[in-house]
């Protein structure tokens, strides 16, 4: 039915398109683009942070007031035009239907719809830039009162506090949030119902099933948040006073919805990432996934316990000790699941016969930073030392690595993997290596020093540290600029990508249908795959992970095999 | 160079310590997971030419090497629960009042802080109370004795952070928080603030000036005199 | 390739596809409210005189449309049995019953606002404002927006129903009468929740 669209005009085919692929990516191209915005924000704030009061490259002079909104909007593009959009929608909607062996997604208008929402989610964010007094400056948490101030300091006129920096903020974020929903209920409702015959619930492969779950947890964690968003703009617009402790209200209760969201967010930008590394190591080890079920019950635990640790940003926000140990105890459980999970990729390496090709490198990247990046965890999940840590840059470099391998590593990873399928095309594996080399050792190069300034007491979100005697002081200052200069080579390295990026897609080798000799049904399709996927449709035979299987002479069995002889 | 900023107060140096103890299991957990990550990669590469095994992970003597070290990791995270949880306790719970106790409250505002003396009864909220609001006037405490102080915020969320006491606590307006520290080294701290309030947050900072009893006595002594006008309105 | 497409229109499990993505969209629309509701109860739980503005909402119409509601909640299954009988005379009848219940409702809540803000509660009260009675206030912000967002919901369902409504005019879609009264029972469901505590518990 939907093959009509072979011949529709160029609008309908590459813009307003319901194809599947064709919004993954949009969605792709949309969170690279906000990656770069995101990327040259960081660019400021760092350079500014490295040798402060000097004139930007590129920029000019950075006052207090524009560090602080770019340090906001650093945060939130990364995480809600970046993360989301590429782990969660832009994967979500190539892999799943051609990995279930679908045509298409349950509903692809709607899936359409979600993504011009997004759209316009973005250009509603970059515009806040551009009203007067800037964009909101108050952290990505956005805490109230300080982001509730719309109506009761500036001018209590409906139109001005609506075109606030601080108001455009969380419009843009709500419209972000109702098109991840849209996305969540396609994903859901395709893997549910639309997959090939054969397709049984074990036999799905891994990155489906954290896909769903992942928007599961964004599902049940979002509602109230977006409650709480509408209070948030109706206490900055209209002068209502949810969270104004002076007419009744409480600012506690913004702190605990943004976090009841805000914490099983992290997972829901982790699982898909989890997944692409899922696909991957068993590839690349000739090995099948070790403890395919239990892998899912770990990640079906982890969202059950996700929801049960959000006040663990909270510790020093004055809630009650009591609920600070429970916490910190949820905290350190759920460190169970997913270690579990990082074991058992380390697990399928062990007894394989490994390749060590460019997403595999990317693969083992991700886990070793994000071995960093979890043990941090540690200490910040102690409440009693978070007392110390909290808010400085200890904080600010765990979270980093671990969100940096999650979204870029993850990305880069599934995006080596994927090319060759999504194009047709092969990539450069050289500049892949250089790519990959330039990017690990450069991140190192920010990050890892950063733990020892947030040790020394150095706070976040400072744009200028001459103030405190403690830690305007040698070595941190050194440590900042060694950080700068390494982001300033992270992002240049970008291009390295972006020129692969476009020199293969244009003039790159021809794939194979299956280069990388995987069982998974989308390799079973042509390169790139045709509208409507697959002809004659596949029926599923086996597990997603049928490799180096003792009675078949390949190494690998895909799915759709019927025999093995 | 030492890690971590002078330690000044009673407690702080039971949260160094809890430091170094997730350190000594953080290490070795990174080490030994580096080894399970990175070995394989020379040990089983393909160049080798040999097959893969077939493993699913399901059989009980492979799985059982995860398991140890999920208990393991289990382990090690009880074992921090259970040593930082007194010092939790310690922190976050005012003690007993006693006559050498100083009471203090802290407001925060955009963007200072404001300090408010008891006043020559010693207690809070009494109408001998001394305000100081003042980008130069720090908070004088005396060394070696509880401080008890009440945080609050009149305008928007800020973070009370005294680094060398290895305390942090955040003033939210419309709730006092009560909390204590004891410096037991005279010497000149800065407080800043961790939670961003606006376009000075990175300037707002002050000291507290830990001073032995008797530069304390004098101190006070000093001040309610000089605001005398106001206690003899009582 | 049209064979091909058969067989993929049936699927595994025999859930309709409308009404397996209704359920998942009520599931998180469900969590939207019960958000609501919580802050609404922790603020109750907090002020014992919460319940002293609940006074001044007026309970014979809020339970005018409790009735009013549950009544089309009615009319829309009925519209459901006769749109599996195919049966389009019966499904355009109960539909359009179902919207006037819709209508009915609006009608009364615009009676209620306009009655609750001629008195001077609004959403941010500045006459509670002013007399200090900020928790009155916070009541009145609650109240109007856990009405209105069911109101909005409301005017939702009564769209997507009259777009359904000119559709089953020639027999099409009818399957979507079965979603559309599938929302109308949220929305129901959820005034359930909102009548008690905006109006009974004084």
């Amino acid at each position: 039915m939907e093959n009509l669209h072979q011949n529709k005009s160029f609008w309908s085919k590459y813009v307003f398109s319901t194809d599947h692929k064709t919004i993954g990516t949009q969605y792709m191209i949309m969170g690279m683009i906000m990656a770069g915005v995101g990327g040259y924000l960081a660019y400021v704030f760092r350079y500014n942070l490295a040798f402060p009061g000097k004139s930007i490259p590129f920029y000019g002079m950075l006052g207090p007031q524009a560090y602080n909104a770019f340090v906001t909007i650093h945060g939130m593009i990364m995480v809600f035009w970046v993360g989301m959009p590429v782990l969660l929608s832009a994967l979500g909607n190539y892999l799943i239907p051609i990995m279930i062996g679908s045509d298409d997604m349950a509903f692809p208008t709607v899936n359409m719809l979600s993504f011009w929402i997004f759209a316009v989610s973005a250009l509603v964010l970059i515009a806040s830039f551009f009203v007067p007094g800037g964009a909101f400056g108050g952290g990505w948490t956005m805490y109230p009162p300080f982001s509730a101030q719309g109506y009761v300091n500036h001018n209590p006129n409906f139109f001005t506090a609506l075109f606030s920096g601080t108001s455009l903020l969380i419009l843009a974020v709500a419209l972000e949030l109702v098109a991840m929903l849209m996305g969540g209920i396609n994903f859901l409702v395709t893997t549910i119902n639309k997959r090939a015959k054969g397709m049984t619930p074990w036999r799905i492969p891994v990155i489906i099933w954290f896909i769903n779950i992942a928007a599961v947890i964004f599902m049940f964690s979002v509602g109230p948040l977006v409650a709480g968003a509408f209070m948030l703009l109706f206490d900055n617009v209209l002068g209502t006073g949810f969270y104004d402790p002076h007419r009744g209200g409480d600012p506690m209760l913004w702190e605990h919805l943004f976090w009841f969201f805000g914490h099983p967010e992290v997972y829901v930008l982790l699982l898909p990432s989890l997944g692409v590394l899922a696909e991957i190591v068993p590839v690349f080890s000739r090995k099948p996934l070790f403890a395919y079920k239990t892998v899912i019950y770990l990640a079906l635990l982890s969202a059950f316990l996700s929801v049960l640790v959000w006040a663990h940003h909270q510790f020093v926000a004055g809630i009650d000790p009591r609920m600070a140990t429970f916490f910190s105890i949820g905290t350190i459980l759920i460190s169970i699941p997913f270690a579990g999970i990082f074991l058992s990729y380390m697990a399928t390496l062990w007894g394989g016969s490994i390749r060590m090709k460019l997403p595999m490198l990317w693969a083992i990247g991700f886990i070793g930073l994000f071995l960093v990046g979890g043990l941090t965890g540690l200490f910040l999940g102690s409440n009693t030392f978070d007392i110390y840590a909290h808010d400085t840059y200890f904080v600010v470099a765990h979270f980093h690595y671990t969100l940096f391998p999650d979204i870029f590593f993850g990305f880069f990873a599934a995006f080596y993997y994927w090319f060759p399928k999504f194009t047709g095309k092969e990539l450069n594996a050289k500049l892949g290596k250089w790519h990959f080399w330039l990017t690990f050792i450069f991140f190192n190069g920010v990050f890892f020093l950063l733990f020892f300034n947030g040790l020394a007491g150095q706070h976040r979100r400072i744009n200028d540290y001459s103030s405190f005697s403690l830690i305007s002081r040698e070595p941190y200052q050194t440590f900042e600029q060694i950080a700068t200069v390494c982001a300033i080579g992270l992002m240049l390295s970008q291009f390295i990508f972006l020129y692969n990026f476009i020199t293969s897609f244009r003039k790159g080798k021809k794939a194979v249908k299956n280069p990388w000799e995987s069982t998974t049904l989308e390799w079973q399709s042509d390169s790139p795959p045709p509208h409507g996927n697959f002809n004659p449709y596949p029926e599923v035979h086996r597990g997603a992970y049928d490799y180096s299987l003792p009675e078949a002479k390949e190494d690998f069995t895909p799915q759709n095999v019927p025999n093995v002889n | 160079m030492t890690i971590f900023p002078e330690n000044v107060s009673t407690y702080g140096q039971e949260i160094d310590n809890l430091f170094w103890l997730i350190l000594v299991f953080a290490a070795i957990a990174f080490f030994i997971s580096l080894f399970v990550l990175l070995y394989p990669l020379i040990k089983y590469s393909s160049k080798n030419g040999k097959r893969a095994e077939y493993i699913t992970g399901e059989k009980r003597k492979h799985y059982k090497w995860i398991t140890y070290a999920l208990v393991a990791l289990l382990l090690s995270d009880f074992v921090i629960l259970y040593v930082e949880h007194d010092t939790w306790g310690n922190i976050e719970s005012v003690p007993a009042i006693s006559k050498n106790d100083v009471h203090v409250g802290i407001i925060a505002r955009q963007w200072n802080w404001i300090f408010v003396y008891p006043g020559p009864d010693g207690v809070l909220g009494t109408r001998d109370d001394v305000v100081i609001d003042s980008m130069n006037s720090s908070l004088h405490v005396p060394i070696n004795a509880n401080v008890i102080f009440e945080l609050r915020s009149t305008d928007v969320i800020h973070s009370f952070f005294l680094a060398n006491a290895r305390l942090k606590q955040d003033a939210l307006p419309g709730r006092t928080v009560m909390r204590w520290f004891n410096i037991t080294k005279p010497g000149k701290y800065d407080i800043s603030c961790t939670q961003i309030c606006g376009i000075l947050h990175s300037k707002m900072r002050n000291y507290v000036l830990a001073e032995t009893p008797e530069q304390y006595k004098h101190f006070t002594d000093s001040l309610y005199n000089a605001n005398k006008v106001v206690t003899s309105s009582k | 390739m049209e064979t091909q497409q058969n067989h993929l229109t049936i699927p595994i499990i025999k859930i309709p596809q409308g009404r397996l993505g209704m359920w998942v969209l009520i599931a998180g629309e469900l969590v939207i409210f019960g958000g609501l509701i919580c802050f609404y109860l922790l603020n109750r739980i907090r002020y014992p005189h919460w319940g002293d503005m609940a006074a001044h909402t007026n309970t014979f119409i809020g339970a005018l449309n409790t009735v009013v509601l549950l009544v089309s909640s009615y009319t829309v299954v009925r519209a459901h049995q006769a749109a599996l009988k195919m049966d389009v005379a019966k499904v355009r009848l109960w539909l359009s019953c179902t919207l006037l219940g819709g209508i009915l409702f609006l009608v009364d809540k615009s009676i209620e606002y306009a009655h609750e803000i001629s008195e001077g509660f609004t959403f941010t009260s500045p006459k509670l404002v002013a007399a200090g009675d900020h928790v009155g206030s916070l009541f009145w912000s609650y109240y109007y927006i856990m009405t209105g967002l069911h109101g909005a919901h409301v005017l939702a369902g009564m769209t997507v129903m009259l777009i359904i409504l000119i559709q089953t005019r020639k027999g099409k879609n009818m399957h979507r009468v079965e979603l559309a009264g599938m929302y109308w029972h949220m929305v129901d469901l959820i005034w359930i929740f909102l009548f008690p505590l905006l109006y009974i518990a004084k």
